[in-house]
């Protein structure tokens, strides 16, 4: 249904456009609201559209688009022929336009005059304004007096859109006198008030938020104008430690502002430097409008930051730290003894050296230590006094002093008295039981040690069936040893003392009763761990092996480590291949094996904490050829075989003689025996053994030039087979005692250029001249005498080779030399006709020569001469060969 | 027998009337401690602020003599020495605290106008930066407001009834530069004067009139 209010404002509409002479001449729609329009997102919005003067469409050719998109038809309604309403939620988003559309296809006219079928209306959305909250003001001190500047902030409640900012005002009435009033978009802003600040005058103060969907105020703050001051803090902040008082230093003040202002209240902090937290005296112990105040409860000789603030209106900033450090008071608690135990290596003792750090409250700089050990129950005990340097750690630590360092016997009991002093006076006395070792209470159970929130944290059991009095809790690492001392109903505590990261600790908790230090309970322990600085060192602990190597590294040292080594990851690369092994942290050594033989390997070694590792440097290292003994082994085995083949040659030669002797040296007639030999009837054949031939029956001639130096050297004649050479030379001379004298040749068994030289003289051997002679030196005269035979080979035919004969050849150069010492001709001639008798049977053969015997032969010719000159002349018929 | 039934009724009625009365007495009486004591309270806040910026004021007027002096060069301590005529008279008249009250409040409205003929007499003077300048300013804005603070006093011990306001101020005629400085000094230290006067009447008013006005309330 359409109300009565709605064609009211249409009919007003209708009338009121063409009055506009606006749009009315080109549009034919037109809705109402018509301008842009602010709404709240949430609500619901209302628009009519109407047609005038067209009958081109009517209400049913109307339809509604909110920017792009087509309002559905279901909240539309038709108001009468030529009107249509629509209803849109209003929905949270940009703002857009809502327009009033007629379809194009009704008509030609409406499709070619689209522009005047539509008509638009802008909706802005925004939420309406919240209330200002919070509203505070102040006015600051300036100089001497309170600025006429008055500023306020407030805090914004509810939602805005950028489409519907909120605006504020903010309101100042100086009652009964100025009103003052200022806007902006944010949330602060300030009025300036009439040349003064209006003092002791009622103020009355609030904020009103209004845009375009509605205004609301804050709540109205009405109150003095001074209590909106905020002065500036107290000045010339002085505390005076006096003598007198060391634990209520007196402080005093210039406070900021006149008194005619208004009476100030103050508020005191202090805090001991170190100390994270202020303490506040109660404010109901400071009185108003004060100017100095005597402090309180404060501990002696200590440094401590004073502030101050002062309230008129507002509370004004603490003032600048003032430090001060109070006077000294007599220590008021005991020096915390400790000790440190070493063992004495081959003795029954023990280095003890006792340790001290300052009493908690030593109230002042301690100067001295006293102190005295009883070793025995009525020692008649002197005091010792230790004067300490007086130096303070910088990091807020106690410092340690070492009070004494003794040998004390494993079974010898000490105790120690401490007192410290400062320069007020003493302190109580400490004392420490040391107990013989081996009777020392029971340690602690279940010692865990953790680290959290960057500190240590250590939890444990207390000894069964002891009474604990107290507990210390030691941490040391390398040679700095610190501890603290906790209650006996601790159970869990944190290390306060400066702990470094990285750094390996060992933490003890000893359980103390009545003074007597019990055994300790350890762990080693990091606050921080991380990976290791470095590798570690890695070397061959041996020479490597043909297929395996042992490798041994150095721990990386302690302060490099950073954290517990959990294993050592092994690297290794030869032959193109990497292998990786892992072994357990507390692992130094490790056998490399399956290696390559004669291989270059790389090698690394990686240590790993629970943060990471590090790597050590690369090492080298070559691979055996062979394995250690394999070279002897061969050798050996070599050798051993080698014996074996000549042991075998040896017993076969002993086993085989005849046969060997057969096959090698075939026998051959012994001139001796033959018919030639039987024709000299008293030629003593058997008494003319070798041994005749070898050194009595036969002399050497000096001639000989086979071997120039051999003319004595009866041995060689007697040693055919000491060396080729030599047997060379006998083979030379196979045939004939003058062989080797006559033959120039070099035997063909010795070398090729023997050979050659052989061939060119081939045409032309001489061979020597044997004269026969009568009367042999133990030789029957034969009963025919023969005549001298002078026979001279002019052959050009080689010399048979002997080497077929050679124990003939023994025999036969053994027998020339003989020829040729004792130029015996009957046993010439008969060496001649054995000679001959020879030659016959080896016709075929080819002969050796001697080449010694052409050297000596060649470079000696004067010996040749001296030789020759003993023969007779030759011409005189050569026997034919 | 009639006559006793009558006493009787009588008696009864007169026994109501009374109790009724009782009753509206006491409502009476509470409700005028409620309103004595809103009043009272009323009553010393505006007289302890009005004291306390008299005060305020008396010793800003010490700093601005002392600024003044400063300020105007050589001779300066005999400038407040010379007498000077047509300047308001400090002195509080009156005998009853309304009087006092509205002497007070005469008194400042008299002085308002001597002081912008000093401010502008010294704006010739004086450099614009110079602190007696601000200071002049300043002090004259917190006479106001105290002359504002008197009016509230006055009001709160006497509603719907007007402050009279003080009569026409005479200002002195053109001066020379010495006289101006005279005139300007002789101005601050009267009200230096009269600002004490206020103070110690102040005191007197917080004194008498409000306790004696809750003395009256709990009277009545």
């Amino acid at each position: 249904m359409v109300s009565a209010g709605e064609l009211l404002l249409l009919a007003g509409l209708v009338l009121a456009v063409p009055a506009k002479g606006g749009f009315s001449q080109t549009n034919h729609l037109v809705t109402a609201p018509q301008t842009t329009q602010f709404l709240e997102i949430g609500s619901n919005f209302k628009a009519t559209c109407m047609i005038i003067n067209t009958t081109e469409v009517t209400a049913d050719d109307l339809y509604w688009n909110l920017a792009e998109t087509t309002v559905s038809k279901e909240l539309y309604t038709k108001l009468n022929e030529s009107a249509i309403s629509v209803t849109i939620p209003v929905t949270s988003g940009k703002s857009q336009w809502l327009y009033c559309k007629a379809k194009e296809e009704k008509s030609s006219y409406v499709y070619l005059n689209t522009g005047k079928f539509i008509y638009g209306v802008f909706l802005k959305k925004g939420y309406p304004p919240g209330k200002p909250e919070n509203v505070s003001c102040v006015a600051v001190q300036k100089k001497t007096t309170i600025s006429s500047t008055f500023s306020c902030q407030w805090a914004t409640v509810g939602r805005q859109t950028s489409d519907v900012p909120t605006e504020y005002t903010l309101n100042v009435v100086v009652i009964h006198s100025q009103n003052y009033s200022v806007s902006t978009e944010g949330t602060h802003a300030q009025v300036e008030f009439v040349d003064t600040y209006p003092h002791f005058m009622n103020l009355e103060v609030w904020v009103e938020a209004h845009n375009k969907l509605g205004k609301i105020e804050s709540e109205r703050i009405t109150q003095d104008a001074n209590s909106f001051v905020k002065t500036n803090p107290p000045s010339d902040i002085k505390v005076i430690s006096e003598k007198d008082f060391p634990t209520s230093p007196l402080m005093n003040w210039t406070q900021p502002i006149d008194k005619s202002y208004g009476k100030l209240k103050y508020e005191i902090r202090f805090c001991a430097i170190g100390s994270p937290n202020w303490t506040y005296v109660p404010k109901r112990d400071i009185a108003i409008d004060i100017q100095s105040f005597r402090l309180q409860s404060l501990q002696p000789y200590t440094e401590y930051i004073t502030q101050v603030r002062c309230q008129l209106g507002d509370w004004s900033d603490w003032s600048d730290n003032t430090t001060t450090k109070t006077a000294e008071d007599r220590p008021t608690s005991k020096p915390d003894v400790w000790r440190t135990i070493a063992e004495v290596d081959g003795k029954n003792e023990r280095r003890v050296q006792f340790v001290s750090k300052d009493p908690v409250f030593a109230n002042g700089r301690i100067i001295t230590f006293d102190i005295k050990i009883q070793e025995q129950k009525n020692d008649n005990l002197q005091w010792d006094t230790i004067l300490v340097n007086g130096s303070e750690s910088s990091d807020g630590q106690r410092v340690i002093t070492v009070l004494k360092d003794m040998l004390l016997a494993d079974l010898r009991p000490v105790r120690l008295y401490v007192t410290a002093s400062n320069s007020v006076g003493k302190s109580p006395m400490a004392s420490l039981l040391i107990l013989a070792k081996g009777h020392e209470y029971p340690p602690v159970k279940g010692l865990k040690v953790w680290s959290a929130e960057g500190k240590l944290w250590l939890q444990w059991t207390p000894p069964n069936g002891s009474e604990v009095s107290e507990y210390v809790v030691e941490w040391v690492s390398g040679d700095q040893t610190d501890w603290q001392r906790e209650n006996k109903h601790t159970r869990l505590t944190a290390i306060k003392g400066n702990l470094e990261e990285f750094v390996r600790y060992t933490v003890s908790v000893y359980s103390i009763y009545s003074g007597r230090i019990g055994k300790p309970a350890s762990k080693e322990v990091y606050l921080k761990d991380g990976a290791p600085l470095e590798g570690p060192v890695v070397r061959l602990n041996d020479k490597p092996g043909r297929n395996e190597a042992e490798l041994g590294w150095v721990e990386i040292p302690l302060h490099r480590r950073r954290g517990f080594i959990i294993y050592y990851t092994i690297n290794y690369t030869g032959g193109g291949e990497t292998h990786e092994i892992t072994v357990p942290g507390n692992t130094t050594s490790y056998t490399l094996k399956s290696l390559s033989s004669n291989t270059k390997y790389d090698t690394w070694i990686n240590a790993s904490t629970v943060r990471g590792s590090a790597q050590s440097s690369t090492h080298s290292f070559t691979t055996l050829k062979y394995a250690p003994g394999e070279v002897e082994g061969i050798v050996v085995g070599v050798s051993l075989g080698f014996l074996f083949v000549v042991l075998m040659t040896m017993l076969l030669c002993v086993y085989k003689k005849d046969v060997i002797k057969e096959n090698l040296w075939p026998r051959i007639p012994n001139p001796g025996e033959s018919t030639i030999g039987s024709w000299s009837p008293d030629y003593p054949l058997k008494a003319e053994t070798p041994k005749e031939n070898c050194l009595s029956g036969i002399s050497v001639l000096d001639v000989d030039v086979c071997d120039g130096k051999s003319v004595f050297e009866e041995d060689k004649a007697c040693l055919p087979l000491k060396k080729d050479k030599y047997l060379s030379e006998e083979h030379s001379s196979g045939i004939g005692g003058s062989s080797c004298m006559s033959s120039p040749r070099q035997s063909v068994s010795d070398s090729d250029e023997g050979s050659d030289m052989a061939d060119t003289t081939a045409s032309t051997v001489q061979y020597s001249s044997v004269v026969a002679s009568n009367g042999y030196k133990g030789q029957t005269p034969n009963p025919h005498p023969q005549q001298a035979v002078f026979s001279r080979s002019e052959s050009t035919q080689p010399l048979l080779d002997s080497e077929e004969n050679p124990d003939m050849m023994i025999q036969e150069g053994s027998r020339q030399s003989q020829r040729f010492k004792q130029e015996n001709p009957a046993e010439i001639h008969l060496l001649e006709m054995d000679q001959q008798q020879q030659q016959e049977e080896e016709e075929v053969e080819s002969l050796d020569f001697c080449p010694l015997d052409e050297e000596s032969e060649q470079t000696n010719p004067s010996e040749g001469q001296s030789a020759g000159s003993s023969y007779m002349s030759q011409r005189e018929g050569y026997r034919p060969q | 027998m009639n006559g006793h039934v009558k006493s009787m009724h009588f008696q009864r009625f007169m026994e109501t009337a009374t109790t009724l009365l009782s009753l509206l007495l006491v409502m009476a009486f509470d409700s005028s401690r409620t309103v004595a004591a809103s009043r009272n309270q009323q009553c010393g806040n505006s007289v302890q602020q009005s004291l306390k910026l008299s005060r305020l004021l008396q010793k800003e007027s010490v700093d601005l003599i002392k600024t003044y002096k400063a300020s105007q060069g050589e001779m300066s301590e005999l400038f407040c020495k010379v007498p000077v005529n047509n300047v308001p008279d400090p002195n509080i008249s009156g005998l009853e605290p309304s009087e006092k009250i509205a002497s007070i409040y005469s008194h400042l409205q008299e002085f308002f106008p001597h002081f912008k003929w000093v401010y502008e007499q010294q704006t010739d003077l004086q450099l614009p930066t110079s602190p007696l300048l601000s200071d002049l300013k300043r002090f004259s804005a917190g006479s106001r407001n105290l002359a504002v603070l008197i009016n509230n006093f006055y009001q709160s011990l006497f509603p719907n009834v007007p402050l009279p306001e003080g009569g026409p101020t005479t200002l002195p005629p053109p001066q020379n530069v010495f006289q101006q400085k005279v005139y300007g000094c002789v101005v601050l230290k009267t009200f230096k004067e009269l600002l004490s006067n206020v103070s110690r009447e102040l005191r007197s008013l917080k004194s008498q009139v409000c306790r004696r006005r809750t003395h009256t309330n709990a009277l009545f």
